[in-house]
């Protein structure tokens, strides 16, 4: 047998269904108040927010978890830190089952999740380290040296005393990474952590992710940000809709499109009907469409197996019926046109 | 549930004993202090709360027995208590204290669960059960205060006079502890998993409110209600509590309370626990921890 960091197998999460949220968990219809806090039972239709996913992560690798919202990249890193309960199948942490071994695979596990929201706001940055070493356990002496030589290596010595509230963004997440690193876990599960900051933070947090891999962690982040999991991962599991629909390489991912070619458009006029017809234009394979925020125009992705032919038929086709071409280049296939290429949708929008 | 050494990680930083449990229980409540003492909304009600709640009994008491008190006699008949004011505040007093213990000790979790820190809480190696108990001593040592600060009130602004001892009202304090926070607990595990539990707290303060006779004697109530007064803690924590610092009774007039006190205490602490670990058995299936 393997000895994995992390194997996961056949893990499936179904929640029962709530009203469509607007992304913050938060939902958008109030029940009404009632004297009596238990709800009637109702027979729920249940939501799988994760459908069989299975991974083999290697000691020392980083893996990239890569999908578009609500795919469940969250609620799979939940399950593997053990805050949730997989509906079926499990997974082997450090050698440590999920649901038999919690304690063992939560002494194994540095787990950046909620970034900012994860630390306590009205304590320093200095008082949440030593808060959270002493609830896993640190010895008072060795907490003490550990928190200085994080709070040192995340260049927060000057406002470790001050409030976190005071903090920026970044700042915030740097204090949330190092209390994942507290115990030097060998396992770091990071879920979004670049979310929200700005491109020098995150340029950064980057470096340090990489820098953490050399010191011997095994790294699973999620983003969905296609740029950043190709430069951070080893191998990258693109999720959409609970499942895997493909894992491999940056390098793999990006050769299995490698005969097709990418030209992007800058449409001013765009309609419905014209995507219907792109499509059916001879050697073209997919297209994503998506509207520039506050103009008329569309930035349209074209995937094309044979450019040479497919071009003049399709500009003419955008020059038509009072829309025009604005821009157009062409390009070499990044993740995101794998996941068009995967799912026929674009992965941000 | 602490783990062997040798069953952690190689190179984990962490060392699970006994001790090191004490610590993280140590850190949750010094965690929880120092959010106290940070937000200290909670001092100006601490001082306000007990005369200002106490008056409207006290005032609708003197409309009721007359300017010159005649009516008291009628008081004095059906309570064995002449002074009416110390009657009252002990009622009122530890109504306040069971309500106050419900919402610090439940929506301190609600609390953190709605900033996010609920779930990096959840993630340690910690024990559970050591994070709520950990989380409810800071309000212990402030509601301590405020009971000390409310008698001085009373006895100062209302003229009460504390006849009886303060070492047996300290120890009706102690032994009513454990159903007074046992009661927080159970409450604490509602308030996670079920999202309008607030309308649990109304229930509970309207029965305490109700039933366990604050301003008035447990047996003025209707017969079909008096047995649902003798299952309610305060029913009991009131009654000794008045015995214990308005009247030279003695210890022996209340020892019969402090035992059912005891058992009621055990029993709410075991409930309290046992809805804990239920609770915590159905967030990590619908993932109610991390949501807000
Ligand atoms: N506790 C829960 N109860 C019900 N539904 C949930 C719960 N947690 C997550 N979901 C739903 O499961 C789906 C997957 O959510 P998840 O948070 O795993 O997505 P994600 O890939 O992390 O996306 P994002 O980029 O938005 O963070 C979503 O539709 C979400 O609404
Ligand atoms: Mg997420």
């Amino acid at each position: 047998m393997e000895n994995w960091a992390i194997e996961a197998k056949d893990l499936v999460k179904k929640f029962p269904q709530r009203a469509p949220s607007n992304g913050n968990g938060a939902q958008t219809k109030k029940a009404p108040a009632r004297w009596w806090p238990f709800r009637k039972r109702e027979p729920k239709p249940l939501f799988t927010a994760v459908d069989g996913v299975s991974l083999q992560i290697e000691r020392g690798e980083i893996f990239g978890l890569l999908g578009p919202n609500g795919a469940g990249k969250s609620t799979t890193i939940r399950m593997l830190c053990t805050l949730l309960e997989p509906t079926s199948g499990t997974a082997i942490i450090n050698g440590f089952d999920i649901t038999r071994q919690a304690t063992q695979v939560r002494q194994s596990l540095g787990t950046l999740l909620a970034g900012e929201r994860s630390i306590y706001w009205k304590l320093s940055g200095r008082e949440n380290l030593e808060y959270f070493a002493t609830l896993y356990h640190i010895p008072p002496a060795i907490a003490k040296k550990r928190v200085e030589e994080l709070i040192e290596r995340m260049e927060l010595k000057e406002r470790a005393n001050e409030l976190v509230e005071k903090y920026s963004t970044g700042m915030r997440q740097r204090i949330a990474i190092s209390k994942a690193l507290l115990a030097r876990p060998p396992i770091l599960l990071l879920d979004e952590p670049t979310l929200g900051l700005d491109p020098q933070a995150a340029r950064n947090l980057r470096e340090l992710i990489l820098d953490l891999q050399k010191e011997g962690h095994t790294i699973l982040l999620t983003t969905h940000y296609m740029e950043e999991a190709d430069q951070l991962s080893d191998r990258i599991g693109i999720i959409d809709q609970g499942k895997i629909i493909a894992l491999d390489t940056p390098e793999g991912l990006k050769r299995r499109i490698e005969q097709r070619e990418i030209v992007r458009l800058e449409v001013a006029g765009w309609y419905e009907k014209m995507g219907e017809q792109v499509r059916q234009l001879p050697g073209i394979e997919d297209l994503t469409v998506r509207k520039v925020e506050g103009d008329d125009l569309w930035e349209v992705s074209v995937q094309s197996l044979n450019l040479r032919q497919s071009l003049p038929a399709l500009v003419g086709l955008v020059n038509h019926n009072g829309s025009h071409l604005v821009n157009m280049n062409i390009q070499k296939p990044s993740l995101e046109d794998v996941f068009i290429h995967l799912t026929g949708k674009a992965l941000r929008d | 549930m602490t783990v062997e050494t040798q069953s952690l990680p190689a190179g984990s930083l962490a060392r699970p004993s006994f001790s090191s449990d004490l610590r993280a229980l140590w850190a949750v409540a010094y965690r929880e202090w120092l959010y106290v003492v940070r937000y200290p909304t909670w001092a100006l009600s601490l001082l306000v709360w007990p005369v200002i709640f106490p008056l409207l009994y006290l005032l609708t008491a003197r409309a009721l027995s007359g300017a010159d008190g005649s009516g008291l006699a009628q008081f004095q008949a059906n309570t064995g208590v002449g002074d009416y004011v110390g009657y009252i505040v002990v009622g009122t007093t530890i109504w306040m204290w069971q309500n106050v213990v419900l919402w610090n000790v439940g929506f301190s979790l609600r609390g953190e669960q709605m900033r996010g820190t609920l779930e990096s809480n959840w993630l340690m190696p910690t024990r559970r059960f050591t994070y709520l108990l950990g989380s409810s001593i800071p309000h212990l040592l402030t509601m301590m205060l405020f009971l000390a600060i409310s008698a001085f009130e009373f006895a100062v602004l209302f003229g009460v006079r504390f006849e009886g001892s303060l070492w047996l009202a300290m120890l009706v304090v102690l032994v009513s502890i454990p159903s007074v926070y046992g009661l927080g607990f159970a409450f604490a595990s509602l308030v996670i998993t079920a999202r309008e539990a607030n309308a649990f707290v109304f229930l509970v303060r309207g029965l305490v409110m109700i039933f366990c006779g604050i301003t008035y004697p447990v047996n003025l109530l209707p017969a079909w209600m008096q047995p649902i007064a003798a299952f309610l803690p305060q029913t009991y924590i009131i009654r000794a509590m008045r015995s214990a610092a308005l009247s030279t009774a003695g210890l022996e007039a209340i020892v019969p309370d402090l035992q059912i006190l005891l058992v009621f205490g055990l029993a709410w602490l075991v409930l309290g626990y046992g809805m804990f670990q239920w609770m915590e058995r159905r967030a990590r299936k619908s993932g109610a921890i991390g949501q807000y």
